[in-house]
């Protein structure tokens, strides 16, 4: 089997997810609709993790709860060993609808994490270059949102969370929205910023390519209510390849491996 | 529709253009034929003579003033009421979409007065304010506020959660959020309200004019009125037109211009 212990990562959790449950209220108010089942996992520093599964059902909803946007109604999560309660610049967001502040221009987007916890001016500048650089948009500083393409706007998405430099990153299906052509570029990208700016990060898509494709560890979810099926340790080298046979391999195991009942 | 391609000679800005003189000249040549040659006649003076009564009220004081001086007047009544519609507006309406607290407080009472039209507190606003300036700018303000508060409301409501959700996860705090999100997100939504408002304060200013006064161009239409000079009221409804057609456009340009981000919908 794939599962096994990890072999690169330093043995200290960035991030805990401790049998994390959560139901909401049926509409009828008749009982409770579980979501979430019994989440045991951690993040380690400088991961790439990929929360992988089917469907629209639970992924969104733990990405939340790591973020602190949403409570679980059992278990917890534990950031640096800190119960998770509320949201915090530490942990860096970026949404399947690149979410940007559409009346900003897209340095003001850039900036406006450092901006709003209070940073000297200069720093705020230093890191909207930075990380526009890296996400490779110098020049479009003074663009609104509304005048860039959907990957751009991506772009952009990543460098903003970037420029908190946050303890960990956590990613919604941000090419979720994207065509084939742009995604498929996208995911280089990000690849390739991340290899220049290592972060932790938390990933979540229903491609299994995207993930087989970004990962250093693949969760497998699985439907109804979301619980952990299995794990996979993805040691491929960087720069991947989608028709190498190994990549085949584990993409044909992982996909065997689903329920796709729904 | 406009089709530019059939079209060669001209452009589509000006072929909207063209059209829009013909609308307006044809407006004017019904009504002079109307005013000539039917028995309305009695009622209603002809354009040409409105017109050039109007070009005279430029020279010619109507009461003790010019109409320049009774648009200035007027304007500067509607122009006071707005400001403080305005404020008190989009206060109480980004308060009112933003707390749930603040909406239980201040939404019933809005309610309760939104139906009622600016005209019924004219006896009121005599007793309280007289005959002075202030009962003008009370009567003006009930006519534009809750068209601001509406939209502003409208706007803090709809603020789509997940730039709420952004910016806190950014480190914004609650006033950051506020401040930087949900008002600047109302923007377009606000300036919906102040185009409405505007319009509709400056409509309120003949009500308001009505409460007596010896100038302002209400006061030009209901002089018109008590002096049976219809071309009189004529010209003052032309001036109101005029300048409420020039208050809206302005108010639109003013928008296209600040909320320049919110050209593109469905990002």
């Amino acid at each position: 089997m794939e599962r096994s212990e990890g072999n690169v990562k330093t043995k200290t959790p960035v991030l805990e997810c401790r049998n994390v449950g959560r139901s909401f209220d049926s509409y009828d108010g008749s009982g409770k609709n579980e979501v979430l089942r019994g989440m045991d996992f951690e993040v380690y520093e400088n991961e790439f993790l990929v929360l992988f599964g089917a469907g629209q059902c639970g992924k969104t909803t733990l990405l939340n709860i790591l973020a602190g946007l949403d409570m679980p109604t059992e278990g917890e999560v534990l950031a640096r060993g800190q119960k998770v309660t509320k949201p915090a610049p530490e942990r860096g967001f970026v949404y399947q609808k690149t979410s940007l502040f559409p009346w900003m221009t897209v340095e003001e987007n850039v900036g406006f994490g450092p901006k709003v916890r209070h940073l000297p001016e200069k720093e705020v500048q230093e890191r909207v270059k930075k990380y526009l650089d890296l996400v490779g948009l110098t020049g479009f500083e003074k663009s609104y949102p509304n005048q860039l393409s959907g990957g751009m706007r991506q772009r952009v998405g990543i460098a903003r969370a970037y420029a908190n430099e946050p303890d960990i990153m956590l990613m919604d299906e941000p090419f979720g929205h994207l065509d084939a052509q742009t995604r498929y570029m996208m995911e280089e990208e990000l690849q390739r910023i991340w290899q220049k700016e290592k972060r932790t990060v938390v990933f979540v898509t229903n491609n299994i390519e995207e993930a087989l494709f970004l990962a250093d560890r693949i969760i497998l979810l699985t439907n109804c209510p979301t619980h952990i099926k299995e794990e996979y340790e993805i040691n491929m080298p960087h720069p991947r390849d989608y028709v190498d046979p190994e990549f085949l391999r584990l993409r044909q195991l992982i996909t065997d491996n689903m329920d796709l009942t729904l | 529709m406009i089709d530019s391609t059939t079209n060669s000679r001209f452009s589509t800005k000006q072929l909207i253009v063209i059209y829009t003189i013909i609308s307006l000249v044809g407006l004017l040549i019904v009504w002079e034929l109307v005013a000539r040659f039917t028995s309305a006649s009695m009622f209603l003076p002809p354009a040409s003579e409105v017109l050039a009564a109007f070009a005279r009220s430029f020279v010619e004081p109507i009461g003790q003033h010019t109409m320049l001086a009774h648009v200035g007047v007027s304007l500067y009544r509607v122009a006071v009421a707005f400001i403080f519609a305005t404020i008190i507006g989009i206060a109480l309406g980004v308060g009112m979409g933003y707390s749930k607290l603040f909406e239980a407080i201040f939404k019933p009472i809005f309610e309760f007065i939104r139906p009622i039209p600016p005209l019924a507190w004219i006896p009121l606003s005599i007793l309280w304010f007289g005959l002075s300036d202030t009962g003008k700018f009370f009567i003006i303000f009930l006519g534009c506020f809750c068209f601001i508060t509406v939209n502003t409301y409208d706007g803090a409501k709809n603020v789509d959660p997940e730039l709420i959700g952004a910016a806190r996860m950014l480190g914004a705090s609650e006033k950051q959020v506020f401040f930087k999100i949900v008002l600047p997100s109302s923007v377009p939504y606000i300036f919906a309200g102040l185009q409405i408002a505007v319009t509709a304060g400056w409509s309120a200013v003949v009500g308001s004019e009505m409460i007596q006064s010896n100038e302002g161009v209400g006061w030009v239409i209901i002089r018109g009125m008590s002096t049976g000079n219809t071309v009189q009221i004529m010209v003052g409804i032309v001036a109101i037109g005029i300048v409420g057609f020039a208050l809206a456009n302005i108010t639109s340009a003013l928008e296209r211009r600040l909320c320049s981000w919110n050209a593109q919908k469905g990002m």
